[in-house]
């Protein structure tokens, strides 16, 4: 375990020290977005009333986490592709756990300040009262868990270009047709249904939850789902990071 | 330390980009891997260290099986690849600490070993610039140090003198030359087979995959020939001492042997003042090698 962590600590340190101009930059970015979200959709709807509320200020962050783990990782992944870092870490003599893991890491602490950011303009803005419940903190680092490794997964198995496309693709679903600035049953019945599996739905329903203790209380499903595809992005990250050609 | 045994390599398109491949690399030996592009270097180099699984055939490193064990395989031995290591956002010194430190290294033993690295190559003014802004030698260089500054008991390095200045690549030459000197195995994939030639022990031609000639350089150089080039020529005629003559617009190359180098002088100063005379190295033999089908009926087997 010894040397896993120090390979771990050091990895996590060589891309804080590649990536800080980047990273700074990824940070304001995603504290525009998660900012921008609450008050841009409150723009949309002419009256919001605390549901609505409620789920604005929630959707937020969710999507502030789902676009660092599931478009800035993997673009980033990419670029790192095309320069050869990526070939380049495979040949280090660190475990291959430690690297995914450290990138993972990496990418939980840039999307930690626009998540508080993005909620404490939500509270301003909609004199929203918060309950937030001890699994606020897990649910949080699930949802980030669970978009980084499957954002990973894509990255590293598609070319560079398609992971771009791909990319975009999930940002614009996730943003329009997922259930999490809204409610689910105002989406068509099949789509309603192909959410059941996707991860956002589920993303948006455990931080909904924790932070705003909703009528219905907390349930499991959505955290076993999302379990479910932190346990799939990492199995593929990590064939892939493994794979000999 | 190293040792390869008939090699094979097929990727999944069907290019045999190893085939039959044997070899070995004693502890304190510099191998030369030359060849042309496509001839099958870098695969052999993925191989050892688990980047790529041989198709048929065996590696065996200090022993072991880095086929089986390409993790461990990565702790024994340090590689540069061929491709530019990722430098955007970090000096030099912090890369090659950086990974110093990855390799096992301990902060002040790497530290020491970065500057004395720098030194000798002679590129501290830049070891305070981030990668973006260096040139294509200085990150050259850079990648050389990120794999030699805690180097493994195998250090395998990928066309290191690519891009950089003839003052450097001397520089960078010796240090190879003590990387040998202090017990590691080093295999050097180049194209720069005139420079390598002095500073290598033993060398392997591969050809489309196959090994068409290895051992010393001084043994593979054909025996006490010279190469006389004139250039600003007519056609002269071709004394009766050439044993090859080609001639490329006005420059005219006539490979004779060496007990008659004083006729020759006097012939090409007698029609020029612009002429060379110079031995016969490696890479004459490589390109009679590598390029006459006669010479290596392999060549055209594969291609």
């Amino acid at each position: 375990m010894r040397p896993w962590f120090r390979s771990y600590l050091l990895l996590l340190r060589w891309s804080a020290i590649r990536l800080r101009y980047l990273l700074s930059l990824v940070l304001v970015v995603q504290i525009f977005l998660s900012v921008g979200i609450v008050l841009g959709f409150a723009f949309l709807l002419p009256q919001i009333d605390s549901a609505t509320a409620r789920y604005l200020a929630t959707g937020a962050p969710t999507l502030g986490l789902i676009t660092i783990g599931m478009v800035m990782a993997p673009q980033l992944v990419a670029t790192a592709k095309t320069e050869g870092t990526f070939t380049y870490n495979q040949t280090l003599p660190v475990p291959r756990t430690a690297v995914v893991l450290s990138e993972v890491t990496t990418w939980l602490v840039v999307g930690a300040p626009g998540l508080l950011l993005g909620l404490l303009v939500a509270v301003l803005r909609f004199d929203l009262t918060l309950g937030v419940s001890w699994l606020a903190v897990p649910a949080a680092v699930l949802v980030a868990l669970a978009a980084t490794t499957v954002g990973l997964a894509i990255a590293y198995a598609a070319a560079p270009p398609v992971t771009n496309m791909v990319t975009q693709l999930i940002v614009f679903i996730a943003l329009m047709f997922s259930p999490i600035n809204f409610p689910a049953d105002r989406l068509p019945e099949w789509l309603q249904t192909v959410h059941q599996v996707l991860p956002f739905q589920h993303m948006a329903q455990v931080v909904r939850d924790s932070l705003t203790a909703g009528p219905e209380g907390v349930s499991a499903a959505p955290y076993a789902v999302l379990a479910a595809w932190c346990a799939l992005g990492f199995a593929a990250t990590l064939h892939i990071m493994t794979r000999r050609t | 330390m190293l040792y390869i045994n008939n090699l094979t390599k097929v990727y999944r398109r069907g290019v045999r980009a190893n085939d039959g491949i044997s070899l070995a690399v004693a502890d304190g030996e510099l191998l030369g891997l030359l060849g042309h592009n496509g001839a099958g270097k870098t695969t052999l180099l993925n191989q050892v260290v688990g980047l790529a699984r041989p198709t048929g055939g065996t590696i065996t490193l200090l022993g072991r099986d880095p086929v089986a064990e390409p993790a461990w395989a990565r702790s024994v031995c340090s590689f540069q690849p061929q491709a530019h290591a990722p430098l955007t956002g970090v000096t030099v010194r912090q890369a090659i600490e950086s990974i110093g430190r990855i390799r096992g290294g301990h902060r002040r033993a790497v530290r020491r070993r970065t500057t004395e690295l720098l030194a000798a190559l002679d590129i501290e003014q830049w070891a305070d610039q981030p990668g973006e802004r260096l040139s294509g030698g200085v990150r050259r260089l850079t990648a050389f140090c990120m794999a030699v500054v805690e180097p493994g008991r195998l250090v395998m390095l990928d066309e290191p003198t690519n891009d950089v200045d003839p003052a450097r690549r001397r520089l960078l030459w010796a240090q190879v030359r003590e990387l040998a000197a202090a017990g590691h195995g080093v295999v050097l994939v180049t194209h720069n087979i005139a420079e390598a030639e002095r500073v290598i022990d033993t060398v392997v031609i591969l050809n489309h995959g196959r090994v068409t000639a290895t051992g010393p350089p001084a043994a593979l150089a054909p025996d006490r020939q010279l190469r006389l080039e004139m250039s600003g020529t007519d056609a002269p005629a071709v004394p009766a001492w050439a044993l090859r003559t080609s001639r490329a617009g006005d420059r005219l190359t006539i490979t004779l042997a060496a007990e008659h180098a004083q006729l020759a002088v006097a012939w090409a100063a007698s029609i020029t003042g612009r002429f060379s005379l110079n031995p016969v190295g490696l890479e004459e033999f490589y390109l009679t090698l590598t390029a006459n089908p006669e010479t290596n009926p392999d060549a055209t087997l594969v291609s």
